[in-house]
């Protein structure tokens, strides 16, 4: 069974330029984030999404969690359309965004958590053990009575993923999630989120970091301008190229890959550049890694 | 399938406003000056009118008292509920709360509920230190009439902050909406009666909610006029939140799929 379904995903960003434009420059037209992308996630896997800046990552994750609906082509989780069950979809699906203020600032990360689990229909009876169960879970225990407005960026991050943890969900989304980390609480959170893995959670993260890529991945997509360069799973003395088409079967090659071993650096390095076509001597600034 | 009840999802929502407001320290004790310092201008106010001049038959200072802190409490319940949706916007909180589990009208319509709650701590204050501290006498209100009153009112306020909620999702203009409301305030029988308009402008007078409202309520309150004596007002109330309040969820539900087509919700 597939968690995550993507079929022929379309999603373009009009610019609607001012009245009186003739005043300023701003453009007009439309960007397309994201062409036609087609991927799936398998149950309790870990895809990462691997691509510069503005290659239409955290736009994919958008569209998983409802905050953005396609243009064209469908999403489904676990079954259920992003567009016409999204309230289904909201039940499974946890997000922790890029953005760190996301976060009520004057109340302290306890309280924000507490909140949050109101609205993701946490009962009473389960409510604090939850809080403080994923307030440890992220090492943030001790800092659970701090107004957040104090947090380092570290801490918000953290912050987020507990809060995406709170409704226990089935589909985990990442946006950048080491983004703020030192490099030692990098490291620490990687086995981290594969534990979170062994307990059945489907796993979508981003990233512009191999290292994170290599450590997490049981599955890699790599983005470029919108659209799916290559994709190939990570298994047991596999490392097959499979075409992005249409993986909402469950009987497809993909599927039957062995999931239970990680890319090393290397692999992960030069499957980007071969995807890409860049050289790692590419420029800085296109290559954005 | 429900797990969490609508009033313990409207309590988290009090109780999270409530402690943004107490720890803003500052700002909480000077809100608290300044709704002294008004009423006590309105006091010194109304002497300097004289007493020959009586509104609808009351007292200028009642007049004034309860005509001002109601209309401020109404139209300050929809700039502090868009305060908080333009917040969201700009932090990105907006975002992640409509990822919930809590549908997102049932979450504006409780958060703006909670920005009345708020406002309601500073009508109650201000009413209470104007009429215990000025002795203003009460003849026998008509509370039931003063809680219809309220509820009815409340209800169309909601309405129209969910409108400018709504309005701030798609064109990041909700304050449209409290411009409105602040222009036609002198229609609204605020600081002086509808009665001293020129005819035209009484019925736009008449077509505002909020004129009914303080209407009613210093019926309620002031003169004590039975509920069938408030009946032309609490129909017209009525009328127009069963008109308003769908119209806006609505209106704010569609605004809310554009954003989402658009990937607009967070632009401010």
């Amino acid at each position: 069974m597939n968690a995550v379904v993507f079929n022929s995903v379309t999603k373009r960003f009009q610019h609607r330029p001012a009245l009186f434009n003739w005043l300023g420059r701003e453009r007009s037209g439309a960007t397309e984030a994201l062409r036609r992308v087609s991927l799936h996630v398998p149950k309790g896997e870990a895809l990462v999404l691997l691509g510069p800046n503005g290659s239409g990552k955290t736009t994919t994750l958008k569209l998983i969690s409802t905050m953005l609906i396609p243009d064209e082509g469908a999403v489904a989780i676990c079954g259920a359309d992003t567009l016409q069950e999204g309230g289904t979809v909201r039940r499974k699906v946890g997000f922790a965004a890029a953005n760190e203020r996301s976060f009520f600032p004057r109340l302290t990360a306890r309280e924000n958590l507490d909140f949050f689990a109101v609205l993701e229909d946490v009962t009473k009876q389960e409510r604090g053990a939850r809080v403080e169960e994923k307030l440890g879970l992220t090492g943030l225990a001790d800092a659970g009575d701090t107004l957040v407005m104090k947090f380092s960026s570290g801490m918000y991050q953290r912050l987020g993923v507990a809060r995406a943890l709170l409704k226990n969900p089935e589909v985990l989304l990442l946006d950048e999630p080491t983004r703020s980390l030192d490099p030692g609480s990098a490291l620490r959170f990687w086995p981290f989120v594969r534990e979170l893995l062994s307990g059945g959670t489907t796993l979508v993260l981003t990233t512009h970091n191999f290292q994170e890529a290599a450590a997490v991945a049981d599955r890699i997509v790599v983005l470029r301008r919108g659209e799916v360069r290559s994709e190939r799973a990570f298994g047991r003395g596999a490392s097959t190229d499979l075409p992005s088409t249409d993986f909402s079967s469950t009987d497809h090659p993909r599927n039957a890959l062995p999931s239970n071993c990680r890319p090393s650096l290397d692999e992960v390095k030069a499957f980007y550049f071969q995807a890409t076509g860049d050289g790692e001597d590419a420029p800085a600034f296109e290559t954005a890694l | 399938m429900i797990r969490v009840s609508l009033s313990e999802k409207l309590a988290a929502i009090v109780r999270r406003d409530v402690l943004t407001t107490i720890r803003y320290r500052n700002g909480f004790l000077l809100s608290a000056v300044g709704v002294l310092a008004e009423v006590v201008a309105f006091r010194y106010m109304a002497r300097a009118i004289g007493p020959s001049f009586r509104p609808e038959g009351v007292d200028y200072f009642p007049f004034l008292l309860v005509g001002s802190g109601f209309y401020t409490f109404l139209i300050t319940g929809v700039q502090a509920f868009l305060s908080t949706v333009q917040e969201a916007q700009q932090t990105g909180t907006l975002e992640v709360l409509l990822t919930t589990a809590t549908p997102a009208p049932v979450l504006i319509f409780l958060s703006a509920f909670s920005a009345f709650a708020g406002k309601l701590a500073n009508l109650v204050l201000f009413l209470a230190v104007g009429l215990l501290l000025f002795r203003v006498p009460l003849l026998h209100p008509n509370l039931l009439g003063v809680g219809l009153i309220f509820v009815l009112s409340l209800a169309v306020v909601l309405a129209l902050g969910v409108f400018a909620a709504a309005l701030q999702v798609a064109v990041q203009k909700g304050s449209a909406v409290i411009w409105l409301l602040g222009s036609v305030w002198f229609l609204t029988g605020t600081v002086f009666p509808v009665s001293a308009l020129p005819l035209p402008l009484r019925w736009a007078a008449w077509s505002i909610p909020v004129t009914h409202s303080l209407t009613g309520m210093r019926g309620a309150l002031l003169l004590g006029k039975s509920t069938s004596e408030l009946a032309p007002e609490i129909l017209w109330l009525s009328a127009a939140a069963l008109v308003l309040i769908p119209a806006s969820l609505g209106f704010f539900s569609r605004v809310l799929g554009r954003g989402r087509r658009e990937g607009t919700l967070s632009a401010y």
